[in-house]
């Protein structure tokens, strides 16, 4: 059974309901990130499972028992804010004992404790400082050291690291994760950056207005999509409406295609047997032929229109008979405006969402 | 190093200003106070003490000014610590309300609480209603509804410095604390309370120093045996013409003022530790 579950939670602030039904299953000693847009209901998740928004509907239950109504201070949960939230008055050393000494646990426990969770995050040589003497990277790892140190049954980060910089980030996301896996602690990280969500996670939860879209390992999640919403957030950009014509034995189908148009998809993630699907594809897996081109099926023809340098490469803007298509092509060779083609989609690079 | 020069300059028209009519005065006020006959002496602080009558208003003054500051404190904090954490508009709001006695007199304030605790008053009259009494408690004209008058007159500005630190205390911060398993109560000892006590030292040096200096309300809500400092000054400066023990008891005032200001910034660091 999972560690923690949420099960059809409902959360609304007056009129605007924020979290709808909401689903999730989280594993013992898992990584689980909800990773979503600006206003999905990301930190409204975490907060309900941190005690502090209550639910209209539904239960929470962890490890067997329901924690919908108990209070933030018995759940023995820990939390990093986004903003580090360390207590200005206290000391490094108090801050990481603040939990400790709310337990009544015995001075040289506390001091045992401390030091030693202030020495896995590196910053032994800091207790006595103020956090206003520290740097943000600092912080946050006080943050997370006073979050840990209580010994808590689910650590709950609220995008911990936004407020580094890049290299920083990085750095962080692997002491995080490494911390996790040393502790064995069930988490659950809230962030809007996909490579961090990516590289720190067991499983990812794609949110979106307030639901769960899709719940897997960060490779399904980036390679097999279940929704369209999943798939344009993790870059598909092109979606082609396709409807079922032949099912192929082995798995995979022919589609016909608004003109009339056949393509072969051979790509499986539970949604092939579906009649009206639509086939997404990345820009960069969208090969560029010159007109003609000497292929039958799971090719368009187009007009390519705007075009920009990416560096890597050129991204154009190909008109289609289907729509407007995202392609990228070689940096070696640029394609005039205007200029006809074919494009070829390879049948193991198509989605079905 | 010139352009500083110029700067000071800016502040001359407002720094002889206020040393010709406040700093002058003031140091003369003192200084007579301290001139004997042949230089430097106490001895009219001495005199001034040795009266009993003269030491029973001033530790009276000090108990009523030490009580509305306590007072001021206790109702002020829950008060401020709800309002700091209203939505803007509502604390704005609150606010409005809680400096409304400031917007009026003093005098006409006074009155008020006379109506209210005078013999025929609302408060008796109830009281009488409900037979909880059998005769008017005497209500007035005491060091009760002195003290009445100075934590409704002086609570706002307690209030105000309050809520000015408190609604800068950071909703995480609460959170954080409640998380690591602290309960409603003890967030409040351990997180509210120390980050609270800049607003209080502020909070308490202004009521303190407001009700020491007290005039209005202790002449109109108190008795002939409740005379208070301000009090005393005004009898013998305008009744008794006697300059030198007003100017003395004036003096007294200032140092005390400081004095406690100085013990209630030590005790709130003392807490703070
Ligand atoms: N205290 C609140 N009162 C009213 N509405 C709120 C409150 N907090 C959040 N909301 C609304 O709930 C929705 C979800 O907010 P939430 O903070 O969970 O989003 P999020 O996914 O964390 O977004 P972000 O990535 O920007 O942090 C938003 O539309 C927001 O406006
Ligand atoms: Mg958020």
């Amino acid at each position: 059974m999972a560690l923690l579950s949420l099960k059809n939670i409902s959360v609304a602030y007056g009129k605007n309901v924020v979290l709808k039904n909401l689903n999730l299953d989280v594993e013992k000693g898992e990584l689980v990130s909800l990773l979503g847009p600006s206003g999905c209901g990301k930190t409204t998740t975490l907060r309900l499972i941190g005690g502090f928004v209550e639910a209209k509907n539904g239960r929470f239950v962890f490890n067997g028992k329901d924690y919908t109504k108990i209070p933030v201070h018995k759940r023995n949960f820990g939390f990093v804010f986004q903003n580090y939230a360390l207590f200005p008055h206290l000391t490094v050393f108090d801050n990481v004992a603040f939990g400790l000494k709310q337990r009544n646990i015995p001075k040289n426990e506390i001091k045992k404790r401390v030091m030693e969770i202030l020495e896995t995050v590196g910053l032994k040589d800091y207790a006595d400082r103020s956090p206003r003497e520290l740097s943000g990277g600092q912080k946050q790892r006080v943050a997370l050291a006073r979050a840990l140190v209580i010994q808590p049954d689910l650590l709950l980060l609220d995008e911990p690291l936004s407020n580094l910089d890049a290299k920083l980030r990085v750095k962080m996301r692997l002491e995080i994760r490494k911390i996790q896996q040393e502790y064995n602690i069930t988490a659950i990280y809230v962030t809007h950056d996909q490579e961090e969500c990516f590289s720190i996670s067991d499983r990812v939860a794609v949110m979106n207005n307030g639901v769960i879209e899709q719940l897997d390992t960060p490779q399904k999640i980036y390679n097999l999509p279940r929704t369209e919403f999943v798939a344009n957030f993790v870059g598909f950009e092109n979606f082609i409406e396709l409807e079922l014509e032949a099912k192929e034995r082995g798995g995979g189908g022919f589609y016909k295609l608004k003109n009339g148009q056949r393509f072969k998809v051979t790509h499986f993630n539970g949604r092939e047997y579906e009649r009206y699907v639509k086939g997404a594809i990345r820009p960069e897996e969208i090969d560029i032929l010159n007109e003609g081109g000497g292929k039958e099926t799971n090719t368009l023809k187009g007009i390519i229109g705007i075009s920009t340098f990416l560096g890597k490469h050129y991204q154009y803007v190909v008109e289609t008979e289907v729509g407007r298509l995202l392609v990228n092509g070689s940096a070696h060779k640029r394609y005039e405006k205007g200029e006809r083609v074919t494009l070829y989609f390879p049948e193991d690079k198509i989605v079905l969402v | 190093m010139k352009k500083n020069v110029y700067v000071y300059l800016l502040l001359l028209p407002g720094l002889i200003i206020l040393l010709l009519f406040l700093a002058a005065p003031l140091f003369s006020t003192v200084f007579r106070t301290f001139q004997g006959n042949e230089g430097l002496t106490l001895a009219k602080y001495i005199a001034f003490f040795k009266d009993s009558y003269n030491r029973g208003v001033y530790i009276r003054t000090l108990k009523l000014a030490l009580l509305t500051t306590l007072i001021a404190v206790i109702l002020g904090f829950p008060t401020s610590y709800y309002i700091s954490r209203l939505s803007r508009r509502a604390r704005g709001l609150y606010i409005i309300f809680a400096v409304f006695p400031l917007l009026t007199s003093p005098v006409v304030r006074s009155f008020s609480w006379m109506v209210i605790l005078g013999k025929n008053g609302i408060l008796n009259s109830i009281l009488l209603k409900l037979n909880l009494i059998e005769e008017p408690l005497r209500l007035l004209y005491n060091e009760f509804s002195i003290v009445i008058g100075l934590v409704y007159l002086f609570l706002p500005l307690m209030i105000m410095s309050l809520v000015g630190v408190m609604e800068n205390i950071d909703e995480d911060l609460i959170e954080a604390a409640e998380s690591l398993g602290a309960t409603r109560r003890e967030v409040f000892i351990r997180v509210i309370f120390p980050l609270s006590i800049p607003g209080l030292i502020v909070g308490s040096v202004l009521v303190f120093t407001g009700s020491i200096t007290a005039y209005t309300t202790p002449q109109l809500l108190g008795g002939s045996n409740t005379t208070v400092l301000a009090t005393l000054i005004y009898q013998n400066a305008m009744s008794l013409f006697d300059w030198d023990t007003a100017s003395v008891v004036a003096t007294i005032m200032i140092l005390t003022t400081v004095f406690v200001t100085f013990l209630i910034n030590k005790l709130s660091s003392r807490l703070n530790a």
